[in-house]
């Protein structure tokens, strides 16, 4: 019977690892190009969960369907935040600890308007795919001779682990082979430097903004596939675990934060099979804190901390 | 090129005096606050509204031993605040100990905390900030996770009618006189000298003997202090509490904001920009209850983009004639 | 009469990942002296300073200041040990006034209020910045930084000084008035280690030099020795 339970947590674990991956990863661009801290990032990843839900409840638009223009419209908010809030942000004293803060406000208004449109209850994003549920796998004698037991995921969640896989391949092609990726990869590791090069730092740290922005908007589309449903002061709690996985993967490190989200989502939904609910959620603070005082520069990372 | 100048003879009691004009400034300030707070029970006014504005005060006071003097933002500032409260209410519920007891107990229990927490303080920037928020969190878990003869779990304690409300609002009273006169001391004492220094550049300090790390804790410690008894004075005031609630991180959040306002790392900056902002947040409170957090953002937002230094601080940076008069 | 060594290394090594930064160094500071240390960009001059002065940590060898073993000492506790440093680019403590940023090195101090203010308006007068005073240190010119950093180690009063590029970047003027303040102080028996690209006043003031390239000391000697060493010559202009 344990075998059953710990095979859901380890399905369950890579469902929620891939999108806790792309949390980070997403989270991680903008931490590294930028040196901005999103503390509003689960909240962008709710705002996309929301017109997901808008696109299917008002023009009966499938979620799948929805994904491209939930890409397009963040790419463009987070392109024209990024004018209206980073530039500025150089001049103060602290700029790093500023943006925690600058981004905390960000969250603060993002929760106002959302409860202000949609009050404050959670609302569910409901279609459903056909089957709706996968058997994945029979394990014969699991609850004693002649009762099996099977492994059941919901096929939403497949697909959502589907897109999201794609995703995270396309992401990682986008770095590391394309011209853009690269400037990107080259800003995280120095900024000054790439200047000298010829290239113009704000149009690519927009277009890194613009890009985490769509990623947290397809994320938001995707967790809208895997949890029941959206709340929208659901998002601080998805920004804590955003920050536990960049800083176990090393802070600026997107493939880092690809490795770390898969641990901890594997840690995760194992640790809830066996502990009660609340110190499972500790679990991954706990994991965070360690990680900290044992190697600061994350499971991956190589960067200082000066 | 300056030209070379001349030292006058009496330049050290010209310093002295300037000294004595920037701290009765001050001290009017202070005065005339803890004269109007005290004021407020004898003459039936708004209790509630009065305390809170004495525990934002005492509140965005201490963060700014941490945040204004040493450069050190914690995020999970609330964890002291939290934990006095929770001292305090076991204490006297579960225990039976007296109020007059039980806060002091929890000032103790917040500079313990503070000591436990006090590795963090090896990180710098963001790394502190993220693990102080992830600590808050542990916190706050852990008390929702504590068997409820204890801590109540999830729903809290309720001390009911066992407190006094209005000794918790002179309790509250005192700690703030207390927390303010500790901020004046440390505007003048070579320790809020070597404790500026370290906030604008900690490797310099070091190079010429300062020892950060210690020089560090003593802020940090003040800074835990006058949280966790501001909590406990809040559980002897309102009598009821939650995990929720006494962790949440909207509570650093506008302790941060009101302190930055005024401006972190000056000594009256955090006291003028939490009473401006607290009742301005008051007056909007009632006018749009629902637009109240997104103000609050908003007005975070614009101040980090266009007065990160808070108003008395853009005001010392603009107008140097100005640093005479504040503290 | 032999001179008295405040400061000796022997075999330091420092690297960083697989890069040597700094070889098997073996170094003498004495008493009352300036010693240059020189050598083209990267050849592990600031890398060397920093060492000493605690800031990195050597991988191995030996570090004797005053004659106290003290190889990866705390920053602060060579700092009492009696070593002073400069930076080359200004730390400056940028958000408080210049009196209050002298005063830094000797808040630890025995002394009462009074003194220590004089002695910080006396050391910022030395350098013409006296009425500068109540200015916040982020609102002086890169070269009056140096001065400060100057004036503040003036105020520590430490018996070594341990200055990085002190001339970069610093006028001629200003520039002849730290030339003569470091002369005065090297009158009053302080020790100098010096590191700087401006060849001109290092031979002017250091007793003895060492050249730094890729980690290792090529050569040393005084200054006319240093001069016509062909692997100097070859260190600095074979490369170019």
């Amino acid at each position: 019977m344990n075998t059953i339970l710990l095979l859901n947590g380890l399905v369950g674990g890579v469902i929620f690892g891939a999108i806790y991956a792309l949390i980070g990863c997403s989270l991680n661009v903008l931490c590294g190009v930028l040196r901005v801290v999103n503390f509003a990032h689960g909240e962008f990843i709710i705002a996309g969960s929301f017109l997901s839900y808008v696109l299917l409840t008002l023009f009966g638009l499938h979620p799948i369907l929805s994904l491209p223009i939930v890409t397009i419209a963040f790419f463009l908010i987070g392109f024209g935040l990024y004018y209206l809030l980073i530039p500025r942000l150089a001049k103060s004293d602290e700029p790093e600890t500023s943006s925690f803060l600058l981004m905390f406000g960000v969250s603060l208004m993002m929760i106002a308007a959302m409860m202000w449109i949609f009050e404050a209850d959670i609302r569910a994003v409901e279609f459903s795919f056909d089957p709706i549920n996968v058997s994945l796998l029979v394990i014969q004698d699991a609850y004693g001779e002649g009762r099996d037991g099977r492994v059941i995921v919901p096929t939403a969640r497949l697909v959502a682990l589907g897109i999201n896989a794609l995703l995270i391949i396309v992401l990682t092609y986008f770095l590391y082979r394309t011209l853009t990726g690269k400037a990107i990869r080259a800003a995280i590791m120095n900024r000054e430097a790439i200047q000298i090069v010829g290239i113009n730092i704000h149009s690519l740290s927009a277009s890194a903004f613009g890009l985490a922005a769509a990623l947290a908007g397809i994320t938001g589309v995707v967790l809208a596939f895997v949890v029941p449903s959206i709340d929208p002061n659901g998002g601080q709690d998805i920004s804590l675990i955003g920050f536990i996985i960049i800083v176990l993967g090393g802070l600026g490190h997107p493939v880092g934060a690809l490795i770390a989200g898969i641990l901890f989502g594997l840690v995760e939904q194992i640790a809830t099979v066996f502990l009660p609910q609340a110190a499972a959620q500790m679990l991954g603070f706990i994991i965070l804190i360690t990680v900290i005082f044992v190697r600061p520069q994350g499971l991956m990372g190589r960067m200082t901390l000066r | 090129m300056a030209k070379s100048g001349t030292i006058k003879p009496d330049d050290f009691s010209e310093e002295i005096s300037a000294q004595r004009l920037k701290s009765s400034l001050w001290y009017t300030i202070i005065t005339v606050l803890i004269l109007s707070c005290f004021l407020v029970p004898l003459q039936d006014g708004n209790l509630s509204f009065m305390f809170s504005l004495m525990m934002w005060v005492t509140l965005a006071t201490g963060i700014n031993f941490i945040a204004g003097f040493t450069g050190y933002m914690p995020f999970g500032y609330v964890a002291f605040y939290g934990i006095g409260t929770y001292v305090t209410a076991i204490l006297v519920k579960v225990l039976g100990v007296s109020e007059y007891l039980a806060v002091p107990a929890a000032g103790l229990s917040g500079i313990l905390l503070a000591l436990l927490f006090a590795p963090t303080l090896r990180l710098n920037g963001i790394f502190f900030a993220i693990v102080s928020l992830s600590l808050a969190v542990v916190c706050q878990r852990l008390m929702s996770l504590l068997p409820e003869e204890i801590t109540g779990g999830s729903h809290g304690l309720n001390l009911g009618v066992a407190t006094d409300r209005t000794h918790g609002y002179y309790a509250m009273l005192i700690i703030m006189f207390v927390a303010l006169v500790s901020a004046s001391w440390l505007g003048q004492s070579r320790l809020g000298k070597a404790l500026k220094a370290i906030r604008d550049d900690p490797d310099a300090a070091d190079a010429m003997g300062i020892h950060v790390s210690r020089v560090r804790l003593y802020a940090w410690i003040m800074s835990a202090f006058f949280a966790a008894l501001a909590g406990g004075a809040q559980a002897w005031f309102t009598g009821a509490l939650d995990p929720i609630t006494a962790f949440d991180v909207l509570i650093t959040a506008k302790t941060v904001i009101y302190a930055m306002a005024g401006g972190l790392g000056t000594i009256i900056g955090p006291v003028v920009g939490t009473v401006t902002l607290v009742w301005i947040d008051e007056i909007v409170w009632q006018q749009f209850p629902v637009l109240n957090n997104f103000l609050l953002g908003l007005i975070i937002t614009l101040l980090i983009l266009f007065m990160p230094r808070g108003v008395v601080g853009s005001l010392m940076q603009h107008f140097p004639h100005l640093r005479k008069y504040i503290m | 009469m032999i001179p008295k060594i405040v400061l000796q290394l022997k075999g330091l090594n420092k690297s960083f990942g697989g890069l040597l930064a700094v070889k098997n160094v073996d170094m003498l500071v004495n008493e009352s002296s300036i010693s240059g240390l020189i050598g083209i960009n990267g050849a592990g001059k600031t890398t060397l300073m920093n060492c000493i002065s605690g800031i990195y940590r050597a991988d191995s060898g030996s570090l004797d200041i005053m004659g106290v073993s003290c190889l990866n000492w705390s920053p602060h506790d060579i700092a009492r040990l009696g070593v002073g440093r400069t930076f080359q680019i200004p730390r400056i403590f940028k958000r408080i006034n210049l009196i209050d940023n002298v005063m830094v090195p000797a808040l630890n101090d025995n002394t009462d209020n009074k003194t220590l203010y004089e002695r910080a308006t006396e050391c910022l007068d030395k350098v013409k910045l006296y009425d500068l005073r109540h200015n916040n240190a982020e609102e002086l010119s890169g070269g009056q930084q140096k001065l400060l950093e100057l004036a503040r180690i003036m105020m520590f009063n430490p018996r070594i000084i341990l200055l990085d590029e002190p001339f970069a970047g610093v006028n001629p003027t200003l520039c002849r008035l730290m030339i003569e303040r470091i002369k005065e102080l090297k009158e009053q028996g302080k020790s100098f280690l010096l590191v700087s690209h401006d060849l001109t006043s290092i031979y002017q003031l250091s007793d003895h030099i060492y050249v730094l390239n890729q980690g290792q000391v090529i050569s040393e000697g005084n200054v006319d020795y240093v001069r016509n060493d062909p692997e100097v010559i070859e260190a600095y202009l074979g490369n170019a």
